[in-house]
């Protein structure tokens, strides 16, 4: 019942976002066809293309006509690349999802035990220092990182590749098209190790903000759970400190940063375009990219949607989480 | 401890690995080549970009190609094109051609090419056959095609007709192009990867091929230009398109890599449209010419990467006149006179540049600002996003801005777009003296009087001055040790000229 409801209220949420988009693109200068066709084509050419992409009909017909297709899955083909839209996102999106679990897993793991630390121990030179870096990680754009990193590893080290998301010639069959599962069902450590590789810098580059907030947010939640009066009997009971300090000032601190891990995979996702881009990673953010450039209207609103559907799940995920984290909450 | 032993193994295995996989190893004749633009899907007539144009010619075979050697565009796929007459050229195709499936391209084959680009939605090059009045098989080796006026540009527009197969068109549509993309070029498509990359395999039976050409190519979407010089130096790719010049020392400096140049066709101007003020009075136009120091954009900016224009063409082109000199000299002193004399100092303009789209476009036409107002002009600089420009400048809704114009090999097209009456609204121009040169130029067939022809447009053109005409960048491609390829002024990275070691 609640996941229904949850379910039926996002759309709503789709069809302005749609309408929204639709109605910015509509005021952007330029359209499709000047961008896609030579400019050496006549106006009689251009005028030709435009009827037969629908682009001559007024945009409310066209709008209309897009939602009553969308409700069946089909957001129209692509202008550029002459494809439906549905099967672009198919096959670009595991790439992009793979990419932001990676980035929030080496968040994660990194912005967790750095905020526990600094949380644990506040003033001291711990403290100062994992705040630094989580203030570094805040603070440092994608697109800078990203480009020194190539350099480095890359350029300087020869140790990792410098972009795209397999090397020429593995040959793996898609499944799921998550290569790191793909290629544990297929038992390719070879494939499995190489995506590694791969998804290396983007998601240290991705996730590099993303731990910088989760390590502050960690910080301050485990610092203000250590003063709450549980925690005081746990220790009057003589329980060890890192049992109070994981079992239950960490626990009870967690609610907080699973939020800010559900909201920061929403930007994340959004974030990757930049990332993609830097790192030619083969995702729908650089699909977007390339969709604006080209004013493709079907490919935009279709990638637009796309991400608020993802964006809308993963805070209903959340919300579920919370549940296993607090059994006293319940999703109704 | 045992924490720490996993992860100094973990990273152990990940650089192991690594170094392993990237160093250099031709043994396998696979070329990998960094590309600026995006892949416009499996249809071939989609794609205007040049490079991607000749990509989808070696799959599938274009009637005509450019020879550099030669200088002169040469049969590819066809036996012949010939002239019968003013009006009516005719092609000839080889005997007993065929696709990679065994199927026999056919002259149907050529006619049903012809009308797709010409009128199909998916075509984004109908301009090239725009004025063809009549295209017929004459038999299964012969097509004849009818131009509305005497056109000596048609074997430039036939190389970028990719021929595909009606009888698969008929089958299948436009799914042909995904599901059965048999050419007969010197190359097959081996996969597209939409926004990725796109591989095309070494076709061993065609005749342009021989064994050490590339096996494989791979052209990799790259947008950044650190990233195109990063898997260079990593062994990743072995050709990356478009250099920067800030970017060409490191290239240089790399143990397994070179720097090959040429310089390009492609006209960089600053475009005035007469429809607006001032640009209505030629004298300012003329202005912005004396304005501009060239020499010292190119010096500094440039990095001496770039070959200053004394009109639209240079060596290797079509109307080009060693001992034509630009009359438009580095002078802020005649330009302020060329102003005054109209009454026009201090007269507002404001220049539009793309952002990214041409090389150092934003800090060239920064340096240009002081030097239009120390010309006299007030400029505003205008930055918008490209496809925001682009739209505008085809609408001519722009007055004033910085722009390159590439395929001008033969640049007839390119000058009739810009400068004849009705050509196109992006710059309004019209001129009944010079719309008269350029026709004259294109009714000829013999190529020294059609280059004499076009040498005295050119002449009218420059001085008229609706652009300034700047240069042509030196365009620098990194390639790697091991790799022979010497690169064309048009973009154009063809198999059968890649040599392997």
């Amino acid at each position: 019942m609640y996941l229904s409801k949850r379910i039926l209220g996002a759309i709503p949420v789709l069809i302005v976002v749609a309408a929204v988009v639709f109605t910015l693109m509509q005021f952007a200068p330029g359209d499709a066809v000047n961008m896609l066709v030579s400019d050496e084509a006549s106006e009689a050419d251009k005028a030709a293309i435009r009827e037969a992409w629908g682009l001559d009909r007024p945009p409310l017909v066209q709008f209309l006509s897009f939602l009553g297709n969308a409700v069946t899955g089909d957001f129209g083909t692509s202008f550029k690349y002459k494809v439906p839209v549905m099967e672009l996102v198919m096959e670009k999106l595991p790439a992009t999802i793979e990419l932001a679990l990676a980035s929030t897993l080496v968040a994660v793991v990194i912005g967790i035990p750095l905020g526990v630390l600094a949380g644990a121990r506040p003033g001291s030179v711990w403290d100062s220092m994992a705040s630094a870096f989580s203030f570094a990680g805040i603070s440092m754009p994608n697109f800078w990182l990203g480009i020194l990193l190539i350099l480095l590893f890359a350029g300087q080290w020869h140790l990792l590749p410098s972009g795209g998301r397999t090397p020429w010639g593995l040959d793996l069959p898609r499944i799921t098209g998550f290569h790191l599962v793909d290629s544990v069902l297929q038992g390719r450590w070879d494939a499995f190790l190489s995506t590694l590789r791969y998804l290396a810098l983007p998601s240290i580059v991705m996730g590099t903000n993303m731990m910088g907030i989760i390590a502050q947010m960690t910080r301050a939640s485990v610092q203000e759970a250590l003063h709450e009066d549980y925690v005081v009997t746990a220790r009057a009971k003589g329980l060890s400190g890192q049992r109070v300090l994981w079992r239950h000032a960490f626990r009870n601190a967690l609610i907080g940063v699973v939020t800010i891990i559900g909201l920061e995979f929403g930007a994340l996702l959004s974030g990757a375009m930049i990332v993609e881009t830097v790192f030619a990673w083969p995702g729908i953010g650089s699909l977007l990219i390339q969709g604006i450039a080209a004013r493709d209207f079907p490919l935009i609103i279709g990638l637009v949607l796309v991400y608020t559907g993802l964006f809308i799940l993963v805070n209903l995920l959340i919300d579920l989480l919370y549940t296993l984290i607090d059994p006293r909450i319940r999703v109704s | 401890m045992t924490k720490k032993l996993h992860m100094i193994l973990a990273s152990t295995a990940i650089a192991a690995a690594g170094s392993a996989a990237l160093a250099q190893d031709f043994t396998d004749k696979r070329v990998a080549v960094a590309i600026t633009e995006t892949i416009s899907g499996y249809n071939p007539y989609a794609d205007p970009v040049v490079l991607l144009g000749s990509v989808w010619c070696q799959v599938y075979g274009c009637i005509t190609r450019y020879d550099w050697e030669a200088g002169e565009f040469v049969p590819f796929l066809a036996e012949s094109v010939e002239t019968l007459d003013e009006l009516t050229w005719e092609i000839t195709l080889p005997e007993g051609l065929t696709r990679h499936n065994g199927d026999p391209v056919l002259a149907a084959d050529i006619v049903h090419s012809i009308e797709y680009l010409g009128s199909n939605p998916g075509s984004g090059k109908s301009y090239l056959v725009a004025g063809w009045e009549k295209v017929e098989a004459i038999d299964d080796r012969r097509v004849h095609i009818t131009t509305a006026t005497p056109d000596a540009t048609l074997r430039d527009n036939l190389a970028g007709v990719a021929v595909t197969s009606k009888a698969l068109f008929d089958e299948m549509g436009d799914d042909m192009f995904r599901q059965a993309p048999y050419g007969a070029g010197p190359y097959k498509l081996s996969d597209i990867s939409i926004g990725e990359h796109m591989i095309i395999e070494r076709n061993d039976d065609h005749p342009m091929v021989q064994a050490q050409n590339p096996r494989q190519i791979m052209f990799r979407i790259m947008p950044e230009p650190e990233q195109r010089v990063t898997a260079l130096a990593n062994g990743e790719v072995q050709i990356a398109q478009l250099v920067p010049p800030q970017l060409r020392p490191r290239v240089e400096g790399l143990p397994n890599a070179r720097i090959e140049t040429t310089n390009s066709v492609e006209m960089m101007f600053l475009g005035m449209s007469p429809k607006t003020h001032p640009w209505e009075v030629k004298e300012a136009r003329q202005a912005v010419a004396h304005a501009i120091n060239r020499e010292a954009i190119v010096a500094a900016i440039l990095q001496g990467q770039a070959k200053l224009l004394d009109g639209p063409v240079s060596q290797g082109q079509l109307g080009f006149d060693p001992d034509f000199k630009s009359p438009y000299d580095y002078n802020p002193e005649r330009a302020r006179e060329l102003l005054a004399s109209v009454g026009l100092e201090g007269v507002e303009v404001t220049l539009s540049t793309p952002v990214g789209r041409y090389t150092a476009d934003r800090q060239i036409t920064e340096a240009m600002v002081p030097m239009l107002e120390e010309a006299g002009f007030s400029v505003t600089l205008d930055t918008p996003e490209w496809a925001t420009l682009w739209a505008n400048v085809q609408q001519g809704n722009v007055p004033f801005y910085y722009m390159g114009r590439g395929s001008m090999i033969d640049p007839s097209r390119a000058l009739h777009q810009y400068f004849a009456t009705g050509g196109s609204p992006r710059l309004g121009f019209s001129n009944a003296e010079l719309d008269a040169l350029l026709a004259a130029e294109r009714a000829e067939f013999d190529p020294a009087t059609r280059a004499a022809r076009m040498q005295e447009a050119i002449v009218k053109l420059v001085d008229e001055a609706p652009a300034a005409f700047m240069w042509q960048h030196e365009m620098a491609w990194g390639v790697a040790n091991g790799v022979t390829f010497n690169p064309h002024p048009a973009d154009q990275v063809n198999g059968w000229e890649i040599l392997v070691e």
